[in-house]
Protein backbone atom coordinates (compact mmCIF):
# COMPACT_ATOMS: atom_id res chain seq x y z
CA UNK A 1 0.00 0.00 0.00
CA UNK A 2 1.37 3.70 -0.76
CA UNK A 3 0.96 7.14 1.09
CA UNK A 4 -1.86 7.86 -1.25
CA UNK A 5 -3.81 5.01 -0.37
CA UNK A 6 -3.20 5.42 2.74
CA UNK A 7 -4.18 8.92 2.74
CA UNK A 8 -7.32 7.93 1.22
CA UNK A 9 -8.48 5.56 4.28
CA UNK A 10 -7.69 8.39 6.68
CA UNK A 11 -9.55 11.01 4.75
CA UNK A 12 -12.18 8.74 4.25
CA UNK A 13 -12.57 8.57 8.35
CA UNK A 14 -12.26 12.28 8.46
CA UNK A 15 -14.75 12.69 6.16
CA UNK A 16 -17.04 10.14 7.97
CA UNK A 17 -16.62 11.70 11.36
CA UNK A 18 -15.87 15.87 11.24
CA UNK A 19 -19.46 18.04 9.73
CA UNK A 20 -19.78 20.15 7.06
CA UNK A 21 -16.61 18.85 5.15
CA UNK A 22 -16.06 17.83 1.27
CA UNK A 23 -13.23 15.96 0.21
CA UNK A 24 -12.07 19.08 -1.57
CA UNK A 25 -11.38 21.16 1.38
CA UNK A 26 -9.05 18.76 2.79
CA UNK A 27 -5.72 20.18 2.89
CA UNK A 28 -3.04 17.00 4.06
CA UNK A 29 -0.63 19.78 5.76
CA UNK A 30 -3.54 20.92 7.96
CA UNK A 31 -3.92 19.42 11.07
CA UNK A 32 -7.76 17.95 11.39
CA UNK A 33 -8.05 20.78 14.80
CA UNK A 34 -8.13 22.95 12.00
CA UNK A 35 -11.21 21.19 10.70
CA UNK A 36 -13.09 21.51 13.93
CA UNK A 37 -11.98 18.00 14.91
CA UNK A 38 -11.93 17.84 18.85
CA UNK A 39 -9.79 15.37 20.72
CA UNK A 40 -12.44 12.66 20.72
CA UNK A 41 -13.04 13.08 16.81
CA UNK A 42 -8.83 12.46 16.22
CA UNK A 43 -9.14 9.13 18.25
CA UNK A 44 -11.92 8.37 16.56
CA UNK A 45 -10.31 8.58 12.78
CA UNK A 46 -6.86 7.43 13.67
CA UNK A 47 -8.33 4.12 15.53
CA UNK A 48 -10.73 3.47 12.52
CA UNK A 49 -7.71 4.40 10.41
CA UNK A 50 -5.30 1.71 11.73
CA UNK A 51 -7.67 -0.70 12.00
CA UNK A 52 -8.54 -1.00 8.61
CA UNK A 53 -5.12 -0.87 7.57
CA UNK A 54 -4.29 -3.60 10.24
CA UNK A 55 -1.76 -1.90 12.44
CA UNK A 56 -1.46 -0.79 15.72
CA UNK A 57 0.83 2.49 17.15
CA UNK A 58 1.16 3.20 20.62
CA UNK A 59 -0.54 7.01 21.09
CA UNK A 60 2.19 8.05 22.88
CA UNK A 61 4.07 7.64 19.36
CA UNK A 62 1.15 9.96 17.90
CA UNK A 63 1.05 12.69 20.42
CA UNK A 64 3.61 14.86 18.57
CA UNK A 65 2.35 14.56 14.84
CA UNK A 66 0.59 17.62 13.42
CA UNK A 67 -0.48 17.29 10.04
CA UNK A 68 -2.44 14.80 8.46
CA UNK A 69 0.14 14.48 5.83
CA UNK A 70 2.51 13.01 9.35
CA UNK A 71 -0.08 11.02 10.19
CA UNK A 72 -0.10 8.96 6.84
CA UNK A 73 3.79 9.06 7.24
CA UNK A 74 3.78 7.33 10.50
CA UNK A 75 1.39 5.06 9.14
CA UNK A 76 3.83 4.02 5.97
CA UNK A 77 6.40 3.83 8.39
CA UNK A 78 4.98 1.46 10.37
CA UNK A 79 3.74 -0.65 7.74
CA UNK A 80 6.81 -0.77 6.08
CA UNK A 81 8.71 -1.93 8.75
CA UNK A 82 6.04 -4.65 9.35
CA UNK A 83 6.92 -5.86 5.73
CA UNK A 84 10.24 -5.94 5.91
CA UNK A 85 10.04 -8.13 9.25
CA UNK B 1 3.19 -5.53 20.14
CA UNK B 2 7.40 -5.46 20.09
CA UNK B 3 7.42 -2.54 21.72
CA UNK B 4 4.73 -3.51 24.48
CA UNK B 5 6.41 -0.48 26.85
CA UNK B 6 5.00 1.90 24.81
CA UNK B 7 1.47 0.71 24.85
CA UNK B 8 -0.68 2.52 27.84
CA UNK B 9 -4.46 2.37 28.21
CA UNK B 10 -4.94 5.06 25.77
CA UNK B 11 -4.20 2.07 23.28
CA UNK B 12 -6.85 -0.61 23.91
CA UNK B 13 -10.20 1.83 24.26
CA UNK B 14 -10.96 0.66 20.73
CA UNK B 15 -11.90 -3.03 20.90
CA UNK B 16 -12.13 -4.72 17.87
CA UNK B 17 -12.48 -8.45 18.34
CA UNK B 18 -15.22 -10.38 16.82
CA UNK B 19 -16.07 -12.12 20.32
CA UNK B 20 -17.92 -8.80 22.07
CA UNK B 21 -17.58 -9.97 25.67
CA UNK B 22 -14.09 -10.40 25.17
CA UNK B 23 -11.67 -7.16 24.96
CA UNK B 24 -9.13 -6.73 22.43
CA UNK B 25 -6.78 -9.48 21.69
CA UNK B 26 -3.47 -7.94 22.87
CA UNK B 27 -5.28 -6.22 25.50
CA UNK B 28 -4.87 -9.45 28.01
CA UNK B 29 -1.33 -9.78 26.51
CA UNK B 30 0.02 -6.80 27.31
CA UNK B 31 -1.62 -6.81 30.68
CA UNK B 32 0.36 -10.26 31.57
CA UNK B 33 3.60 -8.67 30.81
CA UNK B 34 5.42 -8.72 33.93
CA UNK B 35 7.00 -5.12 33.46
CA UNK B 36 2.53 -3.70 32.73
CA UNK B 37 1.65 -6.09 35.26
CA UNK B 38 3.97 -4.63 38.23
CA UNK B 39 2.85 -1.04 37.25
CA UNK B 40 -0.76 -2.13 37.67
CA UNK B 41 0.04 -3.18 40.94
CA UNK B 42 0.07 0.40 41.97
CA UNK B 43 -3.53 0.12 41.38
CA UNK B 44 -6.24 -0.75 43.80
CA UNK B 45 -4.13 -1.21 47.10
CA UNK B 46 -5.92 -2.00 49.98
CA UNK B 47 -6.57 0.83 52.78
CA UNK B 48 -6.72 -1.47 56.15
CA UNK B 49 -8.32 1.37 58.40
CA UNK B 50 -9.44 4.95 57.74
CA UNK B 51 -7.50 6.98 55.52
CA UNK B 52 -6.52 9.68 58.00
CA UNK B 53 -2.94 10.71 57.47
CA UNK B 54 -1.09 8.22 58.83
CA UNK B 55 -2.81 4.99 57.37
CA UNK B 56 -2.24 1.39 56.60
CA UNK B 57 -2.36 -0.48 53.48
CA UNK B 58 -1.80 -4.19 52.19
CA UNK B 59 0.35 -3.71 49.54
CA UNK B 60 0.40 -4.95 46.12
CA UNK B 61 4.12 -4.93 45.53
CA UNK B 62 4.69 -8.08 48.48
CA UNK B 63 1.47 -8.56 50.48
CA UNK B 64 2.69 -6.76 53.12
CA UNK B 65 1.05 -4.78 55.71
CA UNK B 66 2.61 -1.36 55.96
CA UNK B 67 1.92 1.66 57.59
CA UNK B 68 2.59 4.45 55.62
CA UNK B 69 2.19 8.51 55.59
CA UNK B 70 -0.56 9.04 53.41
CA UNK B 71 -0.48 12.01 50.56
CA UNK B 72 -2.46 10.23 48.17
CA UNK B 73 -5.91 10.47 49.69
CA UNK B 74 -8.67 13.36 48.64
CA UNK B 75 -9.31 13.16 52.51
CA UNK B 76 -8.26 17.54 52.14
CA UNK B 77 -9.85 18.57 55.60
CA UNK B 78 -10.13 14.75 57.68
CA UNK B 79 -13.67 15.24 57.57
CA UNK B 80 -13.85 11.07 56.48
CA UNK B 81 -12.77 10.24 60.02
CA UNK B 82 -14.07 13.04 61.73
CA UNK B 83 -15.72 11.99 65.06
CA UNK B 84 -18.60 14.46 64.66
CA UNK B 85 -18.98 13.34 61.18
CA UNK B 86 -18.81 9.54 61.83
CA UNK B 87 -21.37 10.69 64.50
CA UNK B 88 -23.75 12.15 62.15
CA UNK B 89 -23.62 9.13 60.11
CA UNK B 90 -24.59 6.58 63.32
CA UNK B 91 -26.99 8.62 64.14
CA UNK B 92 -28.68 8.45 60.73
CA UNK B 93 -28.17 5.31 59.82
CA UNK B 94 -30.05 4.65 63.03
CA UNK B 95 -32.81 6.85 62.40
CA UNK B 96 -33.20 5.58 58.66
CA UNK B 97 -31.51 2.64 57.84
CA UNK B 98 -28.85 1.56 55.31
CA UNK B 99 -30.43 2.60 52.05
CA UNK B 100 -32.82 5.46 50.69
CA UNK B 101 -34.98 2.92 48.66
CA UNK B 102 -35.91 4.75 45.81
CA UNK B 103 -35.80 7.02 43.04
CA UNK B 104 -35.79 10.84 44.69
CA UNK B 105 -39.20 11.51 42.66
CA UNK B 106 -40.81 8.35 44.05
CA UNK B 107 -39.61 7.42 47.62
CA UNK B 108 -36.09 8.37 47.89
CA UNK B 109 -36.50 11.29 49.14
CA UNK B 110 -36.71 12.06 52.61
CA UNK B 111 -35.76 15.27 55.08
CA UNK B 112 -32.28 15.29 55.00
CA UNK B 113 -31.96 15.48 51.43
CA UNK B 114 -34.28 18.42 51.17
CA UNK B 115 -31.91 20.27 54.09
CA UNK B 116 -28.68 19.05 52.88
CA UNK B 117 -29.67 20.47 49.04
CA UNK B 118 -30.92 23.75 51.12
CA UNK B 119 -27.97 24.60 52.71
CA UNK B 120 -25.76 23.66 49.87
CA UNK B 121 -27.97 26.22 47.81
CA UNK B 122 -27.28 28.74 50.09
CA UNK B 123 -23.53 28.03 50.45
CA UNK B 124 -23.11 28.39 46.72
CA UNK B 125 -25.43 31.00 46.74
CA UNK B 126 -27.48 29.52 44.12
CA UNK B 127 -31.61 29.31 44.16
CA UNK B 128 -31.81 25.32 44.30
CA UNK B 129 -29.47 22.06 44.63
CA UNK B 130 -29.61 18.85 43.09
CA UNK B 131 -28.29 15.90 44.77
CA UNK B 132 -26.30 12.94 43.06
CA UNK B 133 -25.28 9.15 44.40
CA UNK B 134 -22.39 9.32 42.11
CA UNK B 135 -19.93 12.37 41.90
CA UNK B 136 -18.63 11.20 37.82
CA UNK B 137 -22.66 10.83 37.52
CA UNK B 138 -23.46 14.16 38.70
CA UNK B 139 -21.08 15.89 36.35
CA UNK B 140 -22.15 13.68 33.31
CA UNK B 141 -25.41 13.62 34.39
CA UNK B 142 -26.05 17.57 34.90
CA UNK B 143 -24.49 18.44 31.29
CA UNK B 144 -26.75 15.34 29.86
CA UNK B 145 -29.97 17.40 31.51
CA UNK B 146 -28.93 20.60 30.19
CA UNK B 147 -27.42 20.53 26.32
CA UNK B 148 -29.00 18.94 23.22
CA UNK B 149 -28.10 17.90 19.67
CA UNK B 150 -27.20 21.04 17.94
CA UNK B 151 -25.96 22.95 21.08
CA UNK B 152 -22.34 23.91 21.83
CA UNK B 153 -20.38 22.69 24.92
CA UNK B 154 -17.02 24.76 24.85
CA UNK B 155 -14.33 22.75 27.54
CA UNK B 156 -11.01 23.19 28.65
CA UNK B 157 -8.82 20.57 27.50
CA UNK B 158 -8.30 19.54 30.71
CA UNK B 159 -11.66 19.01 31.75
CA UNK B 160 -12.45 15.47 33.95
CA UNK B 161 -13.65 13.08 32.03
CA UNK B 162 -17.16 13.21 33.46
CA UNK B 163 -17.88 16.35 31.96
CA UNK B 164 -16.56 14.81 28.37
CA UNK B 165 -18.94 11.75 28.91
CA UNK B 166 -22.15 14.51 29.94
CA UNK B 167 -21.15 16.10 26.17
CA UNK B 168 -21.31 13.23 24.52
CA UNK B 169 -24.43 11.63 25.85
CA UNK B 170 -25.87 15.02 25.46
CA UNK B 171 -25.21 14.92 21.78
CA UNK B 172 -23.81 18.57 22.14
CA UNK B 173 -21.09 19.69 19.63
CA UNK B 174 -18.10 19.29 21.98
CA UNK B 175 -15.20 22.14 21.44
CA UNK B 176 -12.16 21.45 23.81
CA UNK B 177 -10.14 24.97 23.97
CA UNK B 178 -5.94 25.19 25.19
CA UNK B 179 -6.02 24.59 28.70
CA UNK B 180 -6.69 28.15 30.53
CA UNK B 181 -5.44 29.73 26.91
CA UNK B 182 -8.27 32.73 26.65
CA UNK B 183 -6.80 32.97 23.00
CA UNK B 184 -7.89 29.76 22.11
CA UNK B 185 -11.51 29.81 23.99
CA UNK B 186 -12.01 32.80 22.25
CA UNK B 187 -11.88 31.06 18.76
CA UNK B 188 -14.28 28.21 20.01
CA UNK B 189 -16.72 30.78 20.73
CA UNK B 190 -16.46 32.32 18.03
CA UNK B 191 -17.61 28.75 16.43
CA UNK B 192 -20.51 28.76 18.54
CA UNK B 193 -21.68 32.10 18.14
CA UNK B 194 -25.03 32.63 17.66
CA UNK B 195 -25.65 28.79 19.25
CA UNK B 196 -26.86 27.66 22.87
CA UNK B 197 -23.57 27.50 24.54
CA UNK B 198 -22.59 26.04 27.89
CA UNK B 199 -18.20 26.84 28.62
CA UNK B 200 -17.05 24.71 31.62
CA UNK B 201 -14.09 24.96 33.84
CA UNK B 202 -12.69 23.68 37.21
CA UNK B 203 -11.86 25.46 39.67
CA UNK B 204 -8.65 23.53 40.79
CA UNK B 205 -7.22 21.20 38.04
CA UNK B 206 -6.93 17.93 39.61
CA UNK B 207 -4.04 16.72 37.87
CA UNK B 208 -1.85 19.98 38.17
CA UNK B 209 -3.40 21.93 40.66
CA UNK B 210 -3.64 25.15 38.92
CA UNK B 211 -6.91 27.43 39.11
CA UNK B 212 -8.69 28.75 36.00
CA UNK B 213 -8.35 32.35 35.17
CA UNK B 214 -12.27 32.96 35.65
CA UNK B 215 -12.56 36.00 35.36
CA UNK B 216 -10.68 36.20 31.92
CA UNK B 217 -13.00 33.19 30.95
CA UNK B 218 -16.61 35.16 32.43
CA UNK B 219 -15.39 37.97 30.45
CA UNK B 220 -15.43 35.85 27.56
CA UNK B 221 -18.62 34.14 28.22
CA UNK B 222 -20.25 37.53 28.86
CA UNK B 223 -19.32 38.77 25.36
CA UNK B 224 -20.34 35.83 23.32
CA UNK B 225 -23.61 35.47 25.54
CA UNK B 226 -22.52 31.69 26.57
CA UNK B 227 -23.36 30.50 29.80
CA UNK B 228 -20.49 29.13 32.41
CA UNK B 229 -20.46 26.06 34.01
CA UNK B 230 -17.85 25.62 37.20
CA UNK B 231 -16.52 22.02 38.29
CA UNK B 232 -15.20 22.99 41.62
CA UNK B 233 -14.54 19.10 42.72
CA UNK B 234 -11.17 20.07 44.39
CA UNK B 235 -12.07 23.47 45.90
CA UNK B 236 -15.32 23.18 47.55
CA UNK B 237 -15.15 24.03 51.33
CA UNK B 238 -11.30 25.25 50.75
CA UNK B 239 -11.05 27.73 48.68
CA UNK B 240 -12.82 31.31 48.90
CA UNK B 241 -13.31 33.34 52.46
CA UNK B 242 -15.81 31.29 53.55
CA UNK B 243 -14.60 28.23 51.72
CA UNK B 244 -17.36 27.99 49.18
CA UNK B 245 -14.89 27.87 46.28
CA UNK B 246 -12.33 29.09 43.77
CA UNK B 247 -15.69 31.34 42.46
CA UNK B 248 -15.63 32.80 45.91
CA UNK B 249 -11.83 32.94 45.60
CA UNK B 250 -12.28 35.47 43.04
CA UNK B 251 -15.37 37.12 44.36
CA UNK B 252 -17.45 35.99 41.61
CA UNK B 253 -19.88 32.84 43.32
CA UNK B 254 -23.07 35.06 42.31
CA UNK B 255 -21.88 34.97 38.76
CA UNK B 256 -22.10 31.15 37.61
CA UNK B 257 -24.34 29.87 36.07
CA UNK B 258 -23.79 26.22 37.17
CA UNK B 259 -22.15 25.25 39.99
CA UNK B 260 -20.68 21.43 40.66
CA UNK B 261 -19.19 19.84 43.42
CA UNK B 262 -18.27 16.63 44.68
CA UNK B 263 -18.99 14.85 48.08
CA UNK B 264 -15.93 12.53 47.80
CA UNK B 265 -13.15 15.04 48.61
CA UNK B 266 -13.26 17.49 50.96
CA UNK B 267 -16.32 16.59 52.37
CA UNK B 268 -14.84 13.06 52.97
CA UNK B 269 -17.97 11.19 52.05
CA UNK B 270 -19.73 10.33 48.54
CA UNK B 271 -21.69 11.60 45.53
CA UNK B 272 -22.10 15.12 44.29
CA UNK B 273 -24.21 17.98 43.85
CA UNK B 274 -25.04 20.61 41.44
CA UNK B 275 -26.55 24.27 42.14
CA UNK B 276 -28.46 26.69 39.61
CA UNK B 277 -31.24 28.63 39.43
CA UNK B 278 -34.56 27.40 40.61
CA UNK B 279 -36.01 26.72 37.30
CA UNK B 280 -32.76 24.80 35.65
CA UNK B 281 -32.76 22.18 38.63
CA UNK B 282 -36.56 21.66 38.65
CA UNK B 283 -35.89 20.84 34.61
CA UNK B 284 -32.78 18.90 35.44
CA UNK B 285 -34.80 16.77 38.04
CA UNK B 286 -36.86 15.23 35.09
CA UNK B 287 -34.26 14.86 32.52
CA UNK B 288 -30.82 14.34 34.12
CA UNK B 289 -30.90 10.16 34.26
CA UNK B 290 -28.68 9.82 37.08
CA UNK B 291 -30.66 11.74 39.57
CA UNK B 292 -33.95 10.81 37.66
CA UNK B 293 -33.47 7.07 37.39
CA UNK B 294 -31.21 6.37 40.19
CA UNK B 295 -31.87 5.77 44.03
CA UNK B 296 -31.19 8.56 46.10
CA UNK B 297 -27.89 9.11 48.12
CA UNK B 298 -28.29 6.98 51.30
CA UNK B 299 -29.36 8.67 54.38
CA UNK B 300 -26.19 7.82 56.27
CA UNK B 301 -24.50 9.42 53.89
CA UNK B 302 -26.44 12.68 53.93
CA UNK B 303 -26.29 12.66 57.70
CA UNK B 304 -22.67 13.22 57.09
CA UNK B 305 -22.46 15.59 54.54
CA UNK B 306 -24.72 17.88 56.75
CA UNK B 307 -22.48 17.42 59.24
CA UNK B 308 -19.28 18.18 57.29
CA UNK B 309 -20.98 20.86 56.05
CA UNK B 310 -21.46 22.59 59.03
CA UNK B 311 -18.02 21.15 60.46
CA UNK B 312 -16.38 23.19 57.61
CA UNK B 313 -18.24 26.03 57.33
CA UNK B 314 -18.34 26.86 61.21
CA UNK B 315 -14.88 28.51 61.28
CA UNK B 316 -12.18 28.61 59.10
CA UNK B 317 -9.86 26.21 61.08
CA UNK B 318 -9.77 23.62 59.26
CA UNK B 319 -9.06 25.20 55.65
CA UNK B 320 -6.65 27.87 57.09
CA UNK B 321 -4.21 25.01 58.61
CA UNK B 322 -4.86 23.25 55.16
CA UNK B 323 -3.34 26.04 53.31
CA UNK B 324 -0.78 26.42 56.38
CA UNK B 325 0.39 22.71 55.78
CA UNK B 326 0.39 23.35 51.62
CA UNK B 327 2.92 26.56 52.24
CA UNK B 328 4.98 24.22 54.42
CA UNK B 329 5.55 21.40 52.06
CA UNK B 330 5.16 23.25 48.77
CA UNK B 331 8.33 25.14 50.44
CA UNK B 332 10.39 21.98 51.51
CA UNK B 333 9.73 20.78 48.08
CA UNK B 334 11.06 23.42 46.20
CA UNK B 335 13.76 24.03 48.78
CA UNK B 336 14.93 20.70 47.29
CA UNK B 337 14.49 22.12 43.65
CA UNK B 338 11.15 19.67 42.45
CA UNK B 339 9.13 20.54 39.42
CA UNK B 340 5.79 21.42 41.13
CA UNK B 341 4.19 22.68 37.57
CA UNK B 342 2.17 25.93 38.06
CA UNK B 343 0.11 24.60 40.94
CA UNK B 344 -1.45 27.11 43.20
CA UNK B 345 -3.56 24.86 45.75
CA UNK B 346 -3.14 21.79 47.72
CA UNK B 347 -2.97 19.65 45.04
CA UNK B 348 0.95 19.18 44.53
CA UNK B 349 2.16 17.82 41.58
CA UNK B 350 6.32 16.32 41.68
CA UNK B 351 6.99 16.21 37.60
CA UNK B 352 9.35 13.53 37.07
CA UNK B 353 9.92 13.97 33.16
CA UNK B 354 8.90 11.32 30.29
CA UNK B 355 10.65 7.91 32.20
CA UNK B 356 7.92 5.67 32.85
CA UNK B 357 10.24 3.09 33.89
CA UNK B 358 11.92 5.70 36.41
CA UNK B 359 8.49 6.84 37.69
CA UNK B 360 7.68 2.73 39.00
CA UNK B 361 11.27 2.30 40.38
CA UNK B 362 10.85 5.66 42.82
CA UNK B 363 6.94 4.55 43.18
CA UNK B 364 8.26 1.43 44.63
CA UNK B 365 11.12 2.64 46.55
CA UNK B 366 8.85 5.34 48.13
CA UNK B 367 6.30 3.09 49.31
CA UNK B 368 8.33 0.21 50.77
CA UNK B 369 9.99 3.23 52.63
CA UNK B 370 5.99 4.14 53.90
CA UNK B 371 5.02 6.97 51.77
CA UNK B 372 2.13 6.78 50.19
CA UNK B 373 2.15 8.51 47.23
CA UNK B 374 0.94 7.01 43.95
CA UNK B 375 2.55 7.26 40.46
CA UNK B 376 0.49 8.99 38.22
CA UNK B 377 1.32 8.04 34.49
CA UNK B 378 0.60 8.24 30.70
CA UNK B 379 -2.48 8.91 29.64
CA UNK B 380 -3.69 10.46 32.64
CA UNK B 381 -1.11 12.92 32.17
CA UNK B 382 1.34 14.07 29.12
CA UNK B 383 4.29 11.49 28.26
CA UNK B 384 6.57 14.20 29.36
CA UNK B 385 5.57 14.62 32.64
CA UNK B 386 4.92 11.66 34.38
CA UNK B 387 4.66 12.25 37.79
CA UNK B 388 3.55 12.17 41.26
CA UNK B 389 0.52 13.96 42.79
CA UNK B 390 0.37 15.01 46.50
CA UNK B 391 -2.97 15.41 48.27
CA UNK B 392 -2.67 17.72 51.01
CA UNK B 393 -4.23 17.48 54.26
CA UNK B 394 -5.15 20.09 57.10
CA UNK B 395 -4.63 16.83 59.20
CA UNK B 396 -0.73 16.23 58.32
CA UNK B 397 1.25 17.00 61.68
CA UNK B 398 4.57 18.84 60.79
CA UNK B 399 6.45 15.48 62.01
CA UNK B 400 4.60 13.89 58.91
CA UNK B 401 5.38 16.03 56.32
CA UNK B 402 8.77 16.74 58.10
CA UNK B 403 9.30 12.46 57.29
CA UNK B 404 7.41 12.97 53.86
CA UNK B 405 9.84 14.97 52.23
CA UNK B 406 12.70 13.16 53.89
CA UNK B 407 11.71 10.21 51.83
CA UNK B 408 10.94 12.17 48.32
CA UNK B 409 14.41 13.85 49.00
CA UNK B 410 15.80 10.11 49.22
CA UNK B 411 14.17 8.37 46.03
CA UNK B 412 12.92 11.12 43.93
CA UNK B 413 15.63 13.97 44.43
CA UNK B 414 18.28 11.61 44.46
CA UNK B 415 16.38 9.54 41.76
CA UNK B 416 16.52 12.52 39.46
CA UNK B 417 19.77 13.17 39.61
Amino acid sequence: MDKEQIYAVVKKYILENLEDLQDSDIDPQKSMKDYGANSLDIIEVVSCSMRELKIKIPRSELADIKTIDELADKFLANMSAEANQ
Amino acid sequence: MDEILNYSLADFQYNDNPDVLEPPEDFEAWLQNPRINYCFSFFEQQLLCMPRTTTEIKSNLDQQKRKMINLTSYNYLGLSSHPEVIQAAHEALDKYGTGASGAPLLSGTFDLHIKLAKKLAEFKEQEDCLLFSNGLAGNMGAIQGILRKGDFFILDEKCHKSLVDGGTLSGAKMLFFQHNDMDSLAQMLEKSKGKRTLVAVEGVYSMDGDLVKLPEVLELCHQYQAAIYIDEAHSTLMFGPNGKGVAEHFGLEDKMGVSFGTFSKSFGVVGGFVCSNARLIRYMKCYSSPFHFSCAPSPVMVGALLKSLEVATRDSSLRDKLWENTAYLKKNLLDLKLDLGKTESQVIPIIIGSSGEKLFQMATEIQKRGLFLQPVDFPAVPAHSRRFRISVSSQLTKEEMDKACNIIEDVIVKGLK
